[in-house]
């Protein structure tokens, strides 16, 4: 698709020369490899609210299901975190991309608007029990922020949890181009609830921190 | 193996230490020295050693700062490997590049009475350069444009290509030497360098002291490590501008002033030298007649 776009408005009709050719000819069979996923730099469009994140329009509401902490204490996911806002992220500590960039982006966000974890939980749920142990989840939040919950249970209940929000269950991709094991497919999206447990509106990979700084302030405000 | 045209911005691909080679920097690489050597060859001229020398250092710091590893990185994961990028290509291969063309080459590439030349005179005369540099500095920073154009190969070449001609034809009037050909003195020259530095630190100043990274195809890039900073690495970006914007340039205007003084003084040596030989001359010719003897009267 880049190859051919960019043949496009490469070509000259008027322009004949040979090294002409030539260099087009390059950029054509150059250009195509080096594309990849789709995903805008400019973060996210304000919805006619003003939003960023968007809305839900089916009703769903937190999973019910039993994970674990990281000192092994079960978690009730649907009772835990009712009473205040809770974004929901499923996702893998070897995750090179998507996992990070949400999750600094929230932390940040969070104390540049002001919001603290007292007034929204940030869950995070491991989709790769394999290698997330509860000290390496720990460990990776860390470089977060240390107040993020980090969950863990056995793969068939995190794929039950993601069944009950019409989410894909997590998929092996193929190895990473890191050497570091698989990489695993999961869903991108961050998930917000409000204090009763509905899921309001998501935020998919794109979302930065002028996003999250939008929309922190009306999550506490609204949905506590 | 991945081959490219030219470093572009990747959204979601992962950073690995996978080489990656980019055609169009060798093929423009090629041109570049094929082309200085072809015209001295067509000329019958010799290469003179220096001046190749200066051309292939120049053209060497475009290659380094555009292929991989550094063009990629600069493009599409740290703000401050693009800002250095940047800096090479307006600081270091520009001006390079400039000092290794000779003369006649300029004359040949730009013949007199060509349109080429006109154009090259307008955009070389200093308000004309100044303006010129500035709103490329300005323009290919800001978000919106870094964020739509370097996501594409041919978004990216065409900002890397504008940086390179905005910073030749910002050297030209400070480094030429002929007036005729829109050189510039002392001291107006160090105040157009010195213009330029003290805007440079306009973005700078944007990038060191922004709360929220400004630019999402940095911010979006997947991460070279775990907690890796997006507003640390533009911060560094926005110092890097500061320091080689502001104190190197400013090493650069000292370096030129000095040897302008230096050129002022020596030429006003030989000509008090001139004066005083003359001078000398013409005392050892008033002593001389001093010494004749007077003609004598009878004779």
């Amino acid at each position: 698709m880049r190859a051919e776009r960019l043949t496009r408005s490469t070509h000259r009709p008027g322009g004949s020369t040979v090294a002409a050719l030539v260099l087009l000819g390059l950029v054509a069979l150059a250009c195509g490899p080096a594309s990849a996923t789709a995903i805008s730099a400019q973060g996210l469009e304000p919805g006619p609210d003003g939003w960023r994140g968007v809305p839900l329009e089916r009703e769903r509401t937190m999973p019910v299901a039993t994970l674990a902490d990281p000192d092994g204490d079960a978690v009730q996911l649907h009772t835990a975190f009712t009473g205040t806002p809770t974004l929901l992220f499923f996702g893998y500590t070897s995750c090179p991309d998507i996992c990070p960039i949400h999750l600094a982006a929230i932390a940040s966000a969070m104390g540049t608007a002001g919001v603290s974890f007292e007034e929204l939980d940030v869950v995070f749920v491991s989709v790769d029990p394999e290698r997330d142990t509860p000290e390496r989840i720990e460990e990776y939040l860390a470089n977060f922020d240390r107040r993020m919950v980090g969950l863990h249970g056995d793969l068939e209940v995190v794929e039950d949890a993601l069944a009950q929000l019409d989410l894909g269950g997590p998929v092996v991709e193929g190895p990473d181009p890191r050497g570091e094991g698989d990489l695993i497919g999961h869903p991108a999206q961050v998930i917000g609830f409000d204090a009763d447990g509905q899921a309001l509106r998501v935020w998919p990979f794109g979302a930065r921190r002028s996003d999250w700084i939008a929309d922190l302030p009306r999550i506490v405000e609204q949905w506590s | 193996m991945n081959v490219a045209w030219w470093c572009s911005s990747t959204p979601g691909q992962i950073w690995t230490w996978r080489y990656t080679p980019f055609l169009g920097v060798w093929v423009f690489a090629a041109s570049f020295i094929g082309g200085y050597l072809l015209a001295h060859r067509r000329a019958g001229r010799a290469v003179d050693g220096r001046l190749l020398r200066r051309w292939v250092a120049g053209v060497l710091a475009l290659v380094v700062v555009s292929e991989w590893p550094i063009g990629q990185l600069g493009v599409g994961y740290l703000a401050t490997v693009g800002i250095a990028r940047y800096v090479v290509y307006t600081f270091v291969a520009a001006p390079l590049l400039l000092a290794g063309l000779p003369e006649w080459l300029v004359h040949r590439w730009f013949p007199a009475t060509s349109r080429r030349r006109r154009v090259l005179a307008a955009v070389t005369t200093w308000p004309i350069a100044l303006l010129l540099f500035n709103a490329v500095l300005f323009g290919t920073h800001l978000p919106v444009v870094v964020d739509t154009l370097k996501v594409t190969q041919l978004g990216s070449f065409g900002v890397d290509v504008l940086h390179l001609g905005a910073a030749l034809i910002w050297w030209w009037p400070a480094m030429q030497k002929v007036p005729a050909e829109n050189a510039i003195e002392e001291p107006l020259r160090a105040f157009y360098l010195f213009a330029s530095s003290v805007l440079m630190f306009v973005p700078a100043a944007f990038l060191t002291f922004s709360p929220l990274p400004l630019y999402g195809l940095y911010e979006l890039a997947p991460p070279l490590w775990l907690g890796f900073d997006p507003i640390r690495d533009q911060q560094a970006a926005g110092i890097m501008m500061n320091v080689i914007g502001g104190f190197v340039l400013w090493g650069i205007i000292a370096a030129l002033f000095l040897r302008w003084a230096a050129d002022r003084e020596a030429e006003d040596t030989t000509a008090r030298r001139g004066r005083d030989r003359a001078t000398l001359q013409r005392i050892a010719a008033l002593e001389a007649e001093a010494r004749e003897p007077e003609p004598r009267a009878d004779a």
